[in-house]
């Protein structure tokens, strides 16, 4: 019983650290193991051993480098003040290259860090798939690690990598940054005609929230044997006790039906994987292939017609006022570069079948 | 009964660091649209209670009731009058009297803030000699021109100096560029400010293409752009202290049908900042002494703050702040004809369009 560990443990078990099993690709691991208290609160008490490994390595090299690379260039941001730094550093950002650099490669201030960083955290990532797939299989374990975790960077790809590369532009990509990236969320959302409207987006919310309420049951019902020795596995193989026939007896009782010790891990790892999978699905097709939710939906018959609520209708705007005109050029002085909106064309508002009265209206005014 | 101690210290620590950035309730939820779609105007009404007193206590003196029903001055009374001809002699100096308040009360200097005095002693009215007249004669006209032209956004009651001044010489809430907004907010740490723009020459902020799938990939509006249109609209919002469904429909921004009456107004306020940026403020540039330029070498401009300071209204729709009670303000203005009838000299300075 060297393993023994329960949150309601007030006991820590000290004893020589346990090295494992023994495999035959197991010499790279990093001998020196010991104990911490405060892991012992949370989990097992034993640290290491590491196995680190050339994967592991060159991985927390690229990693560390991309991290460090993106401190510099916030910092850079406010002028190397230290204080600046940690005062902004939820708003500071590494941006990706504007839109006129398409899929070149910008110079350095102008995008190229964001480039060079994600080239280094996309190594890191993958080299870490790497890693937990040749681990596995070392220890004879099946690779369902290695595989959710592709599922998790299929849609940082999708958001980093491949839609930009659909999209033609550098630009489309994230931001690092803690603020600039929920900013960039938002914008996404707005531009594409409501993300909510994207019936992956609601697959990849339905397999979030379904994810956490299995979660809590299943830790829930684990806990809640636990004084029968229901979490002990071992013990269970070796000499059963009535925790497992009482935890699935119970979710008969109250549902009827109850998940396998085998089903319900399962079940969690379809639903944790298809959160990202999902997601990854609904944002590679967004501007791509449906450039507006909100109307994608009209045609689908998603979206409610409510009723008008303004006493005095919306006064339009009048012809001319969204043009889109500029009225004039910029003054002298003005910082910063162009933007590809300054030689866009302007849209005609709203000009589809969908959504013709506010056309009408502005015809009406045309006419009087 | 340690380890419950010190989990309770634990917790309590947590709450606090992860409340600070919280308000106490109760906040105030206004409906705005039809139930159950999120539109709605959330406010604390301690803050606004707070605001609407510090309002209040600013409110200016004003001098007495207007004289509408004056006759211009005639031919002569003043020198080098470009933009106020349309007054009588009582509503002129009513009119500057109470821009010493509204403008030059913080100086304590009164007339001399903008008026020269000679050697002699004497103030000398009609010299242009110093900066702050002629920003003086150019801010008047622009206000003139808010109130004819744009009766859209300010409304019938209209706006005097003190909607923006409060008696300060400069509005509070004014940007130069390479500005970052501090505290910050969405976007503010950007290299590149773009959505200052949207209050100088370009009125394109729109960027949702009204189809469902994607066509044409070159009329694509970037998601930079769409990032610049973003911040605009997050300041707009801090400016004006309200929420996005406060112009937009929850279901689709992009909407003018649906959405609240307060976009188009707000449209057109974005207009008239854009106006006032470009034919009044930003050529006064060369006219501005050294101390009131901004690190990039330009002057002072506007944007929705500088008038609503973080209210829908300004100042609450304070009377003191209404244009209706100057007629100084509420026409655009004409040159006072020089006593010997000879045209005035003085037309193409004016800045009235």
């Amino acid at each position: 019983m060297a393993e023994y560990q329960n949150l309601f443990t007030q006991v820590q078990v000290r004893h020589a650290p346990d090295p494992g099993v023994p495999v035959p690709d197991g010499e790279n691991r990093i001998p020196d193991s010991g104990f911490s208290y405060w892991l012992g609160k949370i989990g097992d008490a034993q640290l290491g051993p590491v196995y680190l490994g050339w994967l592991g390595i060159l991985s927390l090299i690229t990693g560390g480098l991309s991290i460090i690379l993106m401190g510099l260039v916030m910092w850079s941001s406010v002028a190397w003040d230290p204080i600046q730094f940690v005062r902004l550093l939820p708003w500071l950002a590494v941006e990706p290259p504007a839109p006129e650099y398409g899929l070149s490669i910008p110079p350095l201030a102008e995008g190229g860090w964001w480039l060079l960083c994600g080239f280094l955290l996309t190594v890191s990532i993958i080299l870490w798939w790497f890693r937990m797939y040749t681990r596995a299989r070392a220890l004879g374990m099946g690779t369902h690690v290695a595989w959710s975790f592709a599922a998790a960077i299929w849609l940082y790809l999708v958001l980093g990598f491949i839609r930009p590369l659909l999209m033609g532009s550098w630009g489309e990509a994230v931001p690092f940054g803690i603020f600039p990236h929920l900013d960039w969320t938002a914008a996404f959302s707005i531009r594409y005609g409501n993300l909510f409207y994207n019936p992956f987006h609601m697959l990849s919310i339905a397999f979030l929230y379904g994810s956490a309420l299995l979660f809590a049951m299943h830790a829930a019902t684990i806990l809640a044997v636990a004084k029968m020795g229901g979490e002990r596995e071992i013990d269970q193989i070796t000499d059963r006790g009535t925790a497992a026939e009482r935890s699935q007896l119970f979710w008969r009782w109250t549902m009827g039906f109850n998940a396998t010790m085998e089903s319900i891990h399962r079940w969690a790892w379809w639903f944790a994987s298809l959160t990202v999978i999902t997601g990854g699905i609904g944002i590679v097709l967004t501007g791509t292939a449906v450039e507006n939710w909100y109307f994608w939906g009209q045609q689908h018959g998603l979206i409610p017609i409510y009723p008008e609520v303004y006493e005095a209708p919306v006064p339009p705007p009048l012809p001319g006022e969204l043009d889109g005109q500029h009225i004039g050029p910029p003054p002298e002085g003005l910082p910063g570069v162009s933007s590809s909106m300054e030689a866009g064309p302007s849209f005609a508002l709203p000009g589809t079948e969908a959504h013709v009265s506010f056309a009408s209206t502005l015809n009406q005014e045309v006419a009087r | 009964m340690k380890t419950l101690s010190r989990m309770a210290i634990a917790l309590a620590g947590g709450l606090l660091i992860t409340t600070t950035g919280c308000e106490f309730p109760p906040i105030d939820t206004v409906q705005l649209g039809f139930r159950g779609v999120g539109m709605e105007h959330v406010a604390n009404p301690r803050t606004v209670q707070d605001s609407v007193d510090a309002v209040l206590a600013r409110e200016p003196f004003v001098p007495g009731p207007p004289d509408e029903f004056g006759d211009p001055a005639p031919p002569g009374t003043w020198e080098n009058v470009q933009v106020l001809g349309h007054l009588s002699e009582a509503e002129f100096n009513r009119f500057k009297l109470a821009m010493t308040t509204w403008v030059a009360a913080a100086t304590g200097e009164g007339c001399n803030y903008c008026h020269v005095i000679e050697d002699s002693g004497e103030v000398n009215f009609a010299s242009d000699a110093k900066y702050q007249k002629v920003v003086s004669r150019s801010m008047i006209s622009m206000t003139q021109t808010a109130n004819v032209e744009y009766a859209a956004h300010v409304g019938e009651a209209g706006v005097n100096c003190w909607t923006c001044h409060q008696g300060q010489v400069q509005p509070v809430n004014r940007w130069y560029f390479g500005d970052r907004p501090d505290p910050p907010s969405a976007g503010s740490m950007i290299e590149r400010p773009q959505w200052e723009r949207h209050y100088l020459d370009r009125d394109d902020a729109r960027l949702i293409n009204q189809t469902a799938l994607s066509r044409n990939r070159e009329e694509n509006v970037s998601l930079q752009d769409t990032e610049y249109t973003y911040w605009l609209m997050i300041q707009m919002s801090e400016h004006l202290g309200v929420n996005c469904t406060y112009c937009h429909t929850s279901a689709r921004f992009s909407d003018w049908d649906e959405s609240p009456p307060q976009r188009v107004h707000a449209m057109r306020g974005l207009d008239m900042v854009r106006t006032m940026n470009m034919e009044y403020i930003v050529p006064l540039t060369d006219e501005l002494p050294e101390h009131r330029l901004g690190p990039e070498g330009d002057g002072a401009k506007i944007n929705c703050a500088t008038c609503h300071a973080g209210a829908w209204k300004p100042q609450y729709g304070l009377p003191a702040t209404h244009g209706i009670d100057w007629p100084a303000l509420m026409q655009i203005g004409v040159s006072h004809p020089t006593g010997n009838g000879a045209a005035d000299a003085g037309e193409e300075l004016s800045g009235a369009p």
